[in-house]
């Protein structure tokens, strides 16, 4: 259940602070997420790896149908992907990684805080 | 271990970002800006076509733009002021990235945005980079020297000053609203962001375009050519005046007033000698015989509907985004359609409610080098006389690396272009120095606007006596039923051979001398033939009273002239037909001889059936094209290796020759004879890969960037450089226009090899390719000028307030 939240929560702060904030922060969001959850290592990963994914994919794949895959079937061309849909993951996962380790490293950030706090 | 891990993962996750977040160096873009959809790529896969509502502060009044479903804008504006700024908005808007790319390609800039890009010289087969060679080319051929000189022009003139002021502030209007998102994709690829656009770059727009059509030279072939061969047979190949020409101006035509007398030829001691250096080298641009155009107009009194039909088709580089954006562009002293210059105010070849006008390239020559006799860095010698060199430092930026320190100097005659840093095509080592009518400063923009609202013949006179450089051959239709054409441009009154080869700069005999004054340029109005045409030819015939030179074509306009006199198109959709007529008279002419010379047993290879059109999906079209090529290649590059070729239309007048009067004939012989198994070979190659001619051509429209991604290869098309579509693998028509002048309305027709949008994104980036490729016009909506329409055919109002 927590996983859910976390994945929901960096999806939609993610998507808010891309709007003002250069791409990355994304992973301040993931980081952030992660350590005011307590998430274990895997989880914080999983969290920040599927938001990130889910996020980047669900964005992409809207407005590349309003667009009638015109771009995204160029970008692809330009990638040596074989179609729209490739590109879309492959971009997507990019950004899941991102934000996987980004997790990751709030995870471990948090285990610090909270060990020294008791 | 763990200790381990908790640093090496949020290590790990921060170089990662790092690494996405910049540009490497190479073609990789910065992949985590431009993959995320929220800010990059996919804020580029736009939805044109809403009805707007924008607030633009600095308009003066309301504008109106009205949008047709092929995103066309028609502006109407209350004042000249708004007219243009809301032009210089919507090309920023649409076309942005083009035009600063352009620009920067012009001014000599290319290395600050693309870095390095190393390749190996074919002739010295040493490392370069070629971006800072090209870089460096801009600069040492003086197009920002040029660019100033214009501006200062532009800025002296009320009118222009307006103009440019309006344009500029429309285009940093749209530049200062972007973040990051709205960037246009390609920035977000190459990794940089769009700087404020200025008036400088108009100018050097504009200059970029007198590059592309008066740049070309054969001045250093020609001076080989002229030392090597005997004067006779100089001229026999060479000829100055190409026999059975068809004049621009029709022969016949009277001209009438000449106030210069031509200057006393000078001695033959004031060509510079270049017989000494290497004549192993060959560096010469090839003729780029598709930069060239074609116009025709015909009178009312030929036509069906009873009004005069102006036809033009512009050919240039085929890019995408296209060099043109259509548009319509309203005001009270205004109402003009037609296609503009992302980057320039105004519409440059149209049609206003009153004349409808076109142009094409007058390829007379207006840039001629010098041999500088220096006697170090800082003087040079002219007469007796020591002069000092004027210095331009040119400082070029390169990406990633420190800046390249250009020291150009300035003579009495333009800029040295060449000099042991920067060497001549022949590497002589000498210093040559470019004289060229580009480098002036001229107001082409004001011809341009006077155009726009030219009401009658003697208006449209008025305005092109502002159009300098680039020359060009100006056709003019009127709703009052007249035609007209002007070779049009600033000439200078030269002695016979003055700058066709390269001159000594070491003495005032070989200075220009005066200007032609412009009134005085050839021109016709309502010529008894009933009918104009220009595809590049020889612009008058031998009784034009002043001399010139210069790099002119003739198929076309022999193809022309022959329809127009045999079977003349009466009406719109015959004139679309000739517009895209790809008959080939050099076929015509030479596949039997060819035939014969090569002494082919099969009869299909040649064949003397065949109707000699360069159809898209014709075999016997490549095999012509095909054998020509080979053999043309092959008669003239023994000979003439260290230069030029006879011009191919030369090469058929000899081809044609009786075999006794033809003093090549057995060269030809052994040509065909020797290329005649090689092209054998290759034609049984193709058999594999496909025989239609369209596949053998290949015409592409390229991405300006070169991203194989965003151009469009292999179009189905016909046609080749000597044909009226003249459709080559890069060139080709870049606007098709026809327009009828009548007395109740205007009726016009185009397209263009593109689409609206700049934005590889945009369902509007090539939406004009199919009906370019398959021949197809669109009606073309000319709204009345006033601020309120019912036209069903408008989709979409954007309403621009202050």
């Amino acid at each position: 259940m927590r996983l859910i939240i976390a994945i929901i929560l960096i999806a939609l702060l993610s998507f808010a602070a891309e709007y003002f904030f250069s791409w990355w922060s994304l992973a301040v969001i993931c980081f952030g997420v992660a350590i005011f959850l307590r998430l274990c290592f895997g989880s914080a990963f999983l969290a920040g790896f599927l938001g990130i994914f889910l996020l980047w994919f669900i964005v992409g794949a809207l407005r590349d149908s309003a667009n009638d895959h015109v771009l995204s079937s160029r970008m692809a061309q330009l990638f040596g992907l074989s179609g729209a849909i490739w590109f879309l993951l492959v971009a997507s996962l990019v950004g899941g990684i991102v934000g996987g380790f980004a997790g990751w490293s709030g995870a471990i950030a948090g285990r610090y805080l909270f060990v020294n706090r008791s | 271990m763990r200790r381990i891990g908790s640093v090496i993962i949020p290590l790990f996750t921060v170089v990662l970002i790092l690494l996405l977040d910049r540009k490497p160096s190479g073609s990789l873009p910065a992949l985590g800006r431009l993959l995320d959809p929220v800010n990059g790529w996919a804020a580029n896969a736009t939805t044109e076509g809403d009805d707007l509502e924008l607030s633009l502060k600095e308009l003066k009044q309301a504008v109106t733009v009205w949008f047709e479903e092929r995103m066309v804008p028609h502006i109407h504006a209350e004042n000249a002021s708004d007219l243009y700024f809301a032009q210089g908005y919507l090309h920023a808007r649409f076309r942005l990235w083009q035009m600063e790319f352009q620009t920067h390609a012009a001014a000599g800039r290319l290395g600050e945005i693309i870095g390095e890009k190393w390749v190996v010289d074919e002739r010295t087969k040493q490392r370069k980079n070629a971006i800072l060679e090209f870089d460096r080319g801009q600069r040492r051929k003086g197009m920002i020297y040029a660019a100033e000189n214009s501006l200062k022009e532009m800025e002296a003139d009320a009118r222009t000053k307006q103009m440019l002021d309006a344009y500029t502030a429309g285009v940093n209007y749209y530049i200062s609203s972007l973040s990051f998102r709205d960037y246009p994709l390609e920035y977000k690829l190459m990794g940089y962001a769009p700087e404020p656009w200025t008036n400088l770059k108009c100018a050097l727009l504009l200059k970029t375009m007198a590059d592309d059509l008066t740049g070309y030279t054969e001045d250093f072939p020609l001076t080989l050519l002229r030392e090597q061969l005997s004067q006779a047979e100089f001229e026999f190949l060479f000829p100055q005046r190409l026999s059975e020409s068809t004049p621009v101006i029709p022969e016949g035509t009277r001209f009438d007033v000449h106030s210069l007398s031509v200057p006393d030829a000078a001695d033959d001691t004031v060509w510079s000698q270049l017989s000494q250096s290497s004549l192993a080298v060959r560096h010469f641009s090839e003729r780029p015989d598709a930069i060239g155009s074609n116009s025709w107009a015909i009178s009312g009194t030929h036509t069906v509907c009873g009004a005069p039909i102006l036809c033009n088709d512009p050919h240039l580089g085929l890019n995408l985004p296209s060099l043109w954006f259509e548009m319509q562009l309203q005001s009270p002293e205004m109402n003009v359609y037609g296609v503009s210059l992302p980057g320039a105010p105004g519409v440059i070849i149209g049609f206003n409610d009153s004349i409808s006008w076109g142009f094409t390239n007058n390829y007379r020559d207006v840039k001629d080098f010098y041999e500088i006799e220096a006697t170090d860095r800082n003087f040079y010698r002219l007469d007796s006389v020591l002069k000092p060199f004027d210095k331009r430092v040119e400082i070029i930026k390169i990406k990633g690396k420190s800046d390249y320190v250009d020291t150009v100097l300035y003579t009495i005659h333009g800029p040295i272009c060449y000099d042991t840093s920067f060497p001549d095509p022949l590497r002589t080592g000498k210093m040559f120095a470019l004289q060229w009518m580009a480098h002036r400063g001229t107001n082409e923009l004001l011809a341009v606007q006077l155009l726009n609202k030219a009401r009658d013949y003697v208006s449209f006179t008025g305005a092109i006596m502002h159009f300098q450089c680039p020359a060009q051959n100006m056709v003019y239709a009127d709703r009052a039923g007249n035609i007209a054409m002007w070779g049009q441009g600033q000439f200078i009154n030269k002695w016979k051979d003055q700058g066709r080869y390269v001159m000594k700069g070491n003495t005032s005999a070989t200075l220009w001398g005066a200007d032609i004054p412009m009134m005085e340029n050839p021109h016709v109005l309502n010529p008894p033939q009933g009918y104009l045409a220009s595809a590049n030819q020889i612009i008058t015939d031998s009784t034009y009273p002043y001399w010139y030179n210069g790099y002119f074509y003739d198929f076309r306009a022999w193809r022309i002239n022959e329809i127009l006199k045999e079977n003349l198109p009466k009406d719109v959709a015959a004139n679309m037909q000739m517009q895209n007529d790809v008959v080939s008279v050099l076929a015509r002419h030479s596949v039997s001889k060819l035939a014969q010379l090569a002494s082919f047993e099969d009869s299909t290879i040649l064949p003397g059936t065949w109707n000699h059109a360069l159809d898209a999906k014709s075999n016997a079209a490549t095999n012509f094209q095909l054998f020509w090529a080979m053999f043309y290649d092959r008669l003239w590059k023994e000979t003439y290796k260290n230069a030029i070729a006879p011009s191919p239309e030369r090469t058929m007048q000899l081809l044609n020759l009786d075999s006794t009067a033809n003093p090549y004939y057995a060269q030809m012989k052994r040509a065909a004879q020797e290329v005649r198994e090689v092209f054998l070979d290759s034609m049984g190659k193709l058999k594999n890969s496909g025989q239609e001619w369209y596949k053998v051509k290949g015409t592409q429209l390229t991405h300006l960037a070169r991203l194989d991604a965003f151009s469009y290869k292999n179009l189905e098309i016909g046609g080749w450089g000597n044909t009226i579509n003249a459709v080559k693998k890069t060139h080709g028509p870049s606007w098709r226009m026809i327009v009828e002048m009548g007395k109740d309305s205007i009726v016009a027709w185009g397209v263009y090899p593109g689409g609206q949008s700049g934005n590889p994104g945009s369902k509007h980036y090539s939406t004009f390719v199919d009906h370019w490729v398959e021949g197809q016009y669109y009606r073309l909506l000319f709204l009345p000028n006033q601020n309120n329409q019912d036209n069903s055919s408008i989709r979409y109002v954007w309403n621009l307030k202050p």
